[in-house]
């Protein structure tokens, strides 16, 4: 009886998400906060991948970017080279690109672990970056990748706002099914045995590497998507989307939503980009100056040292604590 | 079952191992035994893949697995008790075992939910090593010596051919040391077990034949009875301890 | 490339090489005794910056920020450990996000104050003359931060033989029981440590300030050139920090001359190729899991 009416709370979440457009149309914001709430979904699809990582295998990614922004690219320069709109090539091309270059980085990177896994996942990253930043003839170079189409499907057209809000809010929920169903798969939970310990799953009998790269290459393919998504929402693509600073968002809302909680770090995307586009014009008419990093800055501190389990886990804390 | 031929290992300069041989016999009961540093724990982690050898090989079950991997040994039948108590520590004891049913039953795929028979093949390990009560309690919240019971479960989830068991009583109470005792005797005979341990009343309960191990080499191999009468072994080890 | 331009182009690689080694010899000091990776490094470097241009502006003189500069963020650093990452000891992966916290917080706050334009300042007076090197004019401000730099390494390398502070580092002890046996003053040395590598990262900004620019994002290049130089040299110890920057600045100016395009890719290049060999680095003391 609980997990069916589990099942009904989702399907009508995930409606009223998708549906968002039509029943806030009344409000004067509506097109203002369908934007917001794209930007975020498209956040959190990329924070969600780096958590199968971060949460769920206990590998802390600094370099997720990589496969964000190369997916990004991958799906409008596929799109504009072969001439089509179809969102499917986008999509293929994005999650191709993002999984080689998640296999390329990760045969180096999953040898370490801990700090030497974050420090050269940073590091390779920032390769992407530099070869992004100076192939000027296919990616645009320091000015962009400007004019990116916006997708078809089956003789769907989401060129408007609010269809293609639409379209990412549905791949949003996807992408939520599809990571619900491998953190309750075996493989999900070889990937928890091997963030707690990763000796003695070797000792059982788990090429652990060879774990660790599949992980890091599905994480790299999901954000890959999220990438694609990212290039259809704003129409551009540019070195910014393969920057630190990019990564440094996503993992800023995986542990400022929780980490290894499933919807943590959607939630933490929602505080992220609240933080990033809304909050700058309200200090701007307080105190005439933008200072919003800093106030990230300051909000992740603040969840790293006191908040470990992000507001996700708090919450699910308190309700095991209110049942006893 | 275990074919090890002059195995050396070096630690920049000090030998660990210098040289040893050792044979084990499919279903016999080895103790090793020797004073702190005398390289039994290094040898353990060679035998099991976590460290290289300098020199030498090891055979297992016929086959040269000299510098195989960790888990390429436990696919081949090898399961260990670690000294240090190696869990999954915020998972249940049911979960911990689930992992190593897991690992033997392979692949892991992505849309694959554990099969139903998994929890009660669990249980029913947890029942065998005294810990049918405790299967929902996180590991970390075991006692000693039930981390250690939970540690053996995990080792005979994996089925294996062979067993090394580190030190299984180490920090135990005297009453919970013969429990253990009793749990890994009345397993089944088919099985070879390898035991380090310092408690010299369970290696002379266990072990059908004892090797002992000195600076790295070993000194004395034989029944409980030859050991137990050689004079060196006396001099080196066994004399601190028996008196 | 002729032999002259080859000469000018060796001297340009060294001093970059110079440049990085004071930036790596910092965040390799802190990891050595805290083994905590300090992200908010190339923060300090561009505070570093930041306050040599803030002194320029102010007062028309380079030289008095040489020692400014490195106090100011040493002091920084001398907050920032007690207050934020002390409470997190032990947890060395926790301890690093938070200087993520800390870096972006810096950064944001050098923009709010010295706006976000790309700023530069003149070579300081008496170094701002060119030398005749190999048959053409050559700047003597390079010159002078190659002797910079080999002076620096020199004063660690006599820290790390000679006080206390390199012995703990030598041995490599991280341990907090190891080191209240030995009777050390474990929230001094730590705070002490990370002040110090703070401001070595300040001078690096200092030292650089007038020939590699002043701008938002100096911070990020910094942070990567260093664990680049790092990660190739081995982290944790003072010869792996002259190793990886002798290396890494040579081959990224030769590379910017002979291959432009590729130069930011030689040096991953060279860094996964000294991966591939020595997981640890070239003169690393750390091990990785294997």
């Amino acid at each position: 009886m609980r997990r069916i009416a589990l099942a009904v709370v989702a399907l009508v979440a995930a409606l009223l998400l998708i549906a968002f457009p039509v029943w806030s149309a009344a409000w004067e914001s509506s097109r203002y906060a369908t934007t917001i709430l794209r930007d975020m979904l498209v956040l959190a699809i990329f924070a969600l991948s780096l958590d199968l990582l971060v949460g769920s295998s206990g590998l802390p990614s600094l370099g997720h970017a990589a496969f964000f922004g190369g997916g990004a690219y991958a799906a409008a320069i596929a799109m504009q080279r072969l001439a089509t709109d179809d969102l499917l090539v986008g999509l293929v091309a994005a999650v191709l690109v993002a999984a080689v270059l998640a296999l390329v980085i990760g045969i180096f990177a999953v040898r370490s672990a801990g700090i030497f896994f974050l420090m050269l996942t940073l590091a390779f990253a920032q390769l992407v970056f530099a070869v992004a930043f100076q192939w000027t003839d296919v990616t645009g170079g320091s000015n962009g990748f400007s004019g990116v189409h916006r997708p078809t499907f089956l003789g769907m057209d989401f060129n408007g706002a609010e269809a293609l809000y639409e379209l990412v809010a549905t791949i949003f929920v996807l992408v939520v099914l599809f990571l619900w169903r491998i953190r309750s798969s075996t493989y999900g939970r070889a990937l928890v045995g091997l963030r707690e310990n990763e000796r003695r799953m070797r000792a059982l009998g788990y090429n652990t590497t060879r774990l660790k790269l599949s992980a890091f290459i599905l994480a790299g393919a999901t954000a890959g998507i999220g990438g694609a998504l990212s290039a259809y929402a704003l129409r551009f693509v540019s070195s910014n989307d393969v920057s630190v600073g990019r990564s440094i968002e996503a993992f800023v809302s995986v542990l400022v939503g929780g980490s290894g909680t499933l919807l943590g770090p959607a939630v933490g995307a929602v505080v992220v980009l609240y933080i990033e586009r809304v909050l700058p014009s309200t200090l701007q008419e307080l105190t005439g100056r933008q200072f919003a990093e800093a106030i990230l800055g300051v909000v992740f501190i603040v969840f790293v040292l006191a908040v470990r389990q992000g507001i996700v886990g708090l919450a699910r804390l308190a309700y095991v604590r209110a049942r006893r | 079952m275990i074919d090890i031929r002059d195995l050396r290992r070096e630690f920049g300069g000090i030998k660990a191992l210098a040289g040893v041989t050792l044979s084990v016999a499919e279903g016999e009961r080895r103790a090793i035994i020797g004073p702190n540093g005398a390289g039994k724990t290094t040898l353990f982690n060679i035998l099991t893949g976590e460290l290289e050898p300098t020199g030498g090989t090891v055979r297992l079950g016929g086959v040269d697995v000299t510098g195989a991997r960790p888990h390429q040994l436990a696919r081949r039948g090898l399961a260990r008790m670690y000294q240090r108590n190696e869990l999954f520590d915020p998972l249940p004891a049911r979960d911990n075992v689930s992992l190593a049913l897991c690992a033997r039953r392979g692949p892991y795929r992505p849309f694959t939910s554990p099969p139903k028979s998994e929890r009660a093949e669990a249980d029913a390990l947890l029942e065998r090593v005294g810990l049918a009560e405790r299967a929902a309690v996180p590991a970390r919240e075991l006692s000693h010596g039930e981390r250690r019971q939970l540690e053996l479960a995990l080792a005979l989830a994996q089925r294996p051919t062979v067993l090394l068991l580190d030190e299984p009583t180490a920090g135990m109470s005297p009453a919970e040391t013969s429990r253990i005792a009793a749990l890994i005797d009345r397993l089944e005979r088919a099985l070879t077990i390898v035991i380090v341990e310092h408690d010299m009343d369970v290696v002379f309960r266990l072990a059908e034949r004892i090797t002992v191990l000195h600076e790295g080499r070993v000194i004395a191999e034989g029944t409980p009875q030859q050991v137990r009468g050689d004079t060196q072994v006396n001099e080196v080890y066994l004399g601190k301890v028996v008196a | 490339m002729s032999g002259d331009v080859a000469i000018q182009q060796a001297l340009n690689g060294i001093s970059f090489g110079a440049l990085l080694f004071i930036l790596a010899a910092g965040l390799s000091l802190i990891f050595g005794m805290m083994d905590v990776v300090n992200l908010a490094h190339g923060a300090f470097y561009m505070l570093g910056a930041y306050v040599t241009l803030f002194l320029v502006q102010r007062t028309g003189q380079f030289y008095p920020a040489l020692v400014v500069a490195p106090l100011v963020v040493g002091l920084l650093g001398l907050v920032i450990e007690p207050l934020l990452l002390r409470r997190l000891r032990g947890r060395h992966l926790d301890q690093v996000l938070l200087t993520i916290g800390v870096s972006l917080v810096v950064a944001d706050l050098i923009g709010l104050t010295f706006g976000r334009e790309i700023r530069s300042i003149p070579l300081p007076s008496g170094l701002d003359r060119s030398v005749t090197v190999a048959g053409s004019d050559y700047p003597v401000y390079r010159l002078f931060v190659i002797a910079f730099g080999i002076a620096m390494a020199a004063v660690l390398a006599v820290v790390h033989r000679r006080t206390q502070l390199g012995a703990l580092i030598r041995a490599g002890v991280d341990d907090a029981q190891m080191l209240d046996a030995l009777g050390v003053d474990i929230d001094r040395l730590f705070a002490t440590t990370f002040a110090v590598g703070a401001a070595l990262a300040g001078l690096a900004g200092v030292i650089a300030a007038p020939v590699f620019g002043i701008f938002p994002g100096m911070d990020t290049e910094a942070l990567i050139n260093s664990l680049i130089v790092v990660v190739v040299g081995g982290l944790g110890t003072l010869s792996g920090a002259v190793a990886g920057a002798g290396l890494v600045g040579p081959a990224y100016t030769f590379g910017t001359v002979l291959v432009p395009q590729f130069a930011l890719a030689l040096i991953f290049a060279i860094m996964a190729f000294v991966l591939l060999l020595r997981p640890t680095g070239l003169l690393g003391r750390v091990r990785i899991a294997r």
